[in-house]
């Protein structure tokens, strides 16, 4: 840090505390209370689809990684490779070729947790951003069990290991910014798609 | 120059009647969409605790400051600090010098445009992309955003064909999608060459050093996630104390901007890759922006405006914003917030004659997730400005005559609402120039349609 930065500092953390002194500490409202849904799941599923996630059913007879290959081939355009997260279990990866996530058809990640109320998946860095991002479709493994009713539940737990970054991931990539009409897959996924285990 | 507000107010809806078409479209689309995204929550509880929380952060700012600058320190991340634009323009271009930066990929932020950033990179010989499909638009035709939320929402369709056309030889009446395929096209190689991206902050979390970030395109995640190094540029009045605070502020943001219940993508980012499998950033520098923000927090009225969030659901309220855009404001902060934040950032001369440019009809503050009373504030500014001798009648002839245009034929209901929510005091300094404006109304080109029609189109 410059010497300038040092003095800046000091200036503005003096003009800040005199400003605070002379009209009073307010304190703090406490929590929100946002109401909590009493199935998690069904709350998360109805605000993840309406803002253009999808929602998928595996075939819970088939062995995961089998149902995702076949599941993913059948995609309009089917994918031939894939960029995976470091976090997919053996038994979640498709039997697809690993290409750098930049050329992938699709990315497949686990989700740390999900959240009702917003309808958001959580996503730690360490599960490798470029394939949260660049694959035109987003493939997410959500646990059943880590979806959280509030936003505030799911980031107070995620305090206690907080990664270098973490994304939430609501829907597709969206942009109304030409003539007002919507348009999907604009930087991120165009599909964003969750498969509860 | 806002100096010259009236003027172009005038320029506007008399040579671009485009714009207004445009602007009051769009705008009303998305203050009927904040009116459904608030119908489905306790808006009102939401909003008191907003501005509690707000207010609670900003009367122990130095606290706040302090805290997230040891925990973004602690994470391995580094802070600046810089007085002014000036300073923090020196910041940035000395990181960007220091690592060999040859270009760099922006997010939409409206503090890096108030410190004119763009042009001092570019002078320093660094390339410089904006991101956001409407920002990226917007850089083409070398114009300032329009509004915050919606940068180029004055642009038609037409507009950006024929731009596209010429610079990204897509056909000439290629549909939105095939646009924006082709801006992603040519903003897919950039984010991948950019060797530093820049973005603003929607919040700062005290608790654990988070720098927070909404948007629904997915242009920030990349921008903070590709090139080696992030900078983020963010204004003081930023702070969040805790995580549990950044959860309700997530939402409701959310909500009074779009209507949706959480912007599609969020970025929360506490320090630069850390551990193996993160590809994000090797340095990730925070610059704690005052210029003129501390002027604002010892103002004994103005600081309420810096519980502003940047939502935008105040522009979009605005009858008066909804005529021009936010281009006749010549500041980066438009419409009614800007109106009572630019006085007290610049100074209230230079912001003349902005306070006056509001009729005053409340419709901001019943939208304002964190309950800034903007017309209160208008009126104090214009007390200051009259007490000040800053107000020669000619001009308020002028705005007072553009915001009927946009309000008739509410003057008695108006001066009615200013009456019963200021008290005589406020409606005695308000209305001569009401008076003045039937002096003078032969200014502004009058709407052919009043904003309550237009209002009620929008929503039925
Ligand atoms: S003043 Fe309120 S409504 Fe306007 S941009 Fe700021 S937070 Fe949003």
């Amino acid at each position: 840090m410059s010497a300038g930065g040092e003095s800046s500092r000091e200036r503005i953390l003096g003009r800040v505390a005199r400003a605070a002194a002379s009209r009073g500490r307010l304190s703090h409202p406490g929590a929100l209370a946002t109401p909590a849904a009493a199935d998690p799941v069904s709350g998360f599923v109805k605000c993840f689809t309406s803002s253009g996630g999808e929602v998928v059913q595996a075939d819970r007879g088939r062995p995961a990684n089998e149902w995702l290959t076949g599941f993913l081939q059948a995609l309009e355009p089917g994918v031939v490779g894939v960029a995976v997260g470091p976090e997919v279990p053996a038994g979640l990866r498709p039997r697809l070729p690993d290409v750098a996530a930049a050329h992938a058809g699709a990315g497949i990640s686990v989700a740390w947790g999900a959240v009702s109320e917003s309808g958001s998946l959580i996503l730690p860095s360490t599960g490798t951003r470029a394939v949260q991002l660049l694959p035109p479709v987003h493939v997410v493994w959500v646990p059943e069990g880590r979806v959280f009713a509030r936003m505030e539940d799911a980031l107070r737990e995620l305090l206690h290991g907080l990664p270098a970054a973490v994304g939430l991931h609501s829907g597709p990539s969206k942009s109304a910014d030409i003539g007002r009409t919507v348009v999907t897959g604009v930087h991120g996924p165009g599909r964003c798609m969750v498969v509860f285990i | 120059m806002i100096r010259d507000y009236a003027a172009r107010s005038r320029e506007i809806i008399r040579d671009e009647p485009g714009v207004r078409e445009a602007v009051t479209g769009a705008t009303i689309a998305f203050d009927e969409k904040r009116r459904k995204g608030y119908a489905e929550v306790d808006a009102d509880a939401w909003r008191r605790w907003a501005e509690g929380v707000k207010n609670h952060t900003l009367t122990h700012l130095d606290h706040y400051l302090t805290e997230a600058e040891a925990r973004l320190r602690a994470n391995g991340a580094q802070v600046h600090w810089a007085a002014d634009a000036a300073e923090a323009r020196e910041i940035v271009i000395g990181l960007a010098t220091r690592r060999a930066v040859a270009s760099v990929v922006k997010g939409k932020s409206m503090v890096t445009e108030e410190i004119d950033l763009n042009p001092a990179l570019e002078e320093a010989g660094i390339e410089v992309i904006e991101t956001d499909l409407g920002e990226y638009v917007l850089q083409l035709l070398e114009e300032p955003p329009s509004h915050i939320l919606g940068p180029a929402l004055h642009k038609s369709l037409r507009q950006v064909q024929d731009l596209f056309a010429e610079r990204l030889n897509t056909a000439p009446d290629g549909d939105p999608d095939t646009l924006a395929r082709a801006a992603r096209e040519v903003l897919r190689n950039a984010f991948i060459d950019a060797d530093m991206g820049i973005t603003g902050a929607n919040f700062l979390v005290a608790e654990t050093g988070t720098v927070a970030l909404i948007e629904n395109e997915g242009n920030i995640r990349l921008t903070t996630s590709l090139p080696r190094v992030h900078v983020a540029v963010v204004g003081i009045e930023k702070l969040l104390p805790r995580m549990t605070d950044l959860a309700g502020f997530l939402q409701l943001t959310a909500r009074a901007a779009t209507g949706q219940p959480i912007g599609c993508f969020v970025s929360l980012i506490q320090g630069p890759a850390a551990e193996p499998g993160d590809d994000g950033p090797e340095e990730v520098h925070v610059v704690l922006v005052d210029n003129g923000r501390t002027d604002v927090l010892a103002h004994e009225h103005a600081w309420e405006a810096l519980r502003c969030v940047r939502c935008g659901a105040c522009l979009n309220a605005c009858p008066v914003y909804r005529q021009t855009g936010g281009h006749a404001y010549g500041h980066v902060y438009s419409g009614p917030i800007g109106s009572v934040l630019d006085p007290g950032l610049l100074g209230l001369h230079d912001a003349m004659p902005l306070p006056f440019a509001s009729s005053l009809c409340g419709a901001c503050e019943d939208a304002c997730p964190v309950r800034i009373p903007i017309p209160e504030l208008l009126l104090e500014w214009r007390r200051e400005a009259q007490d000040e001798g800053l107000t020669p009648w000619k001009e308020r002839a002028a705005l007072a005559g553009l915001a009927s245009v946009a309000t008739q034929p509410g003057l008695y209901r108006l001066a009615g609402r200013i009456g019963s929510r200021l008290g005589a005091r406020g409606a005695a300094r308000a209305l001569p120039m009401l008076g003045e404006w039937a002096r003078d109304r032969a200014l502004p080109k009058p709407s052919p349609r009043t904003f309550r029609q237009l209002w009620r189109e929008g929503i039925e």
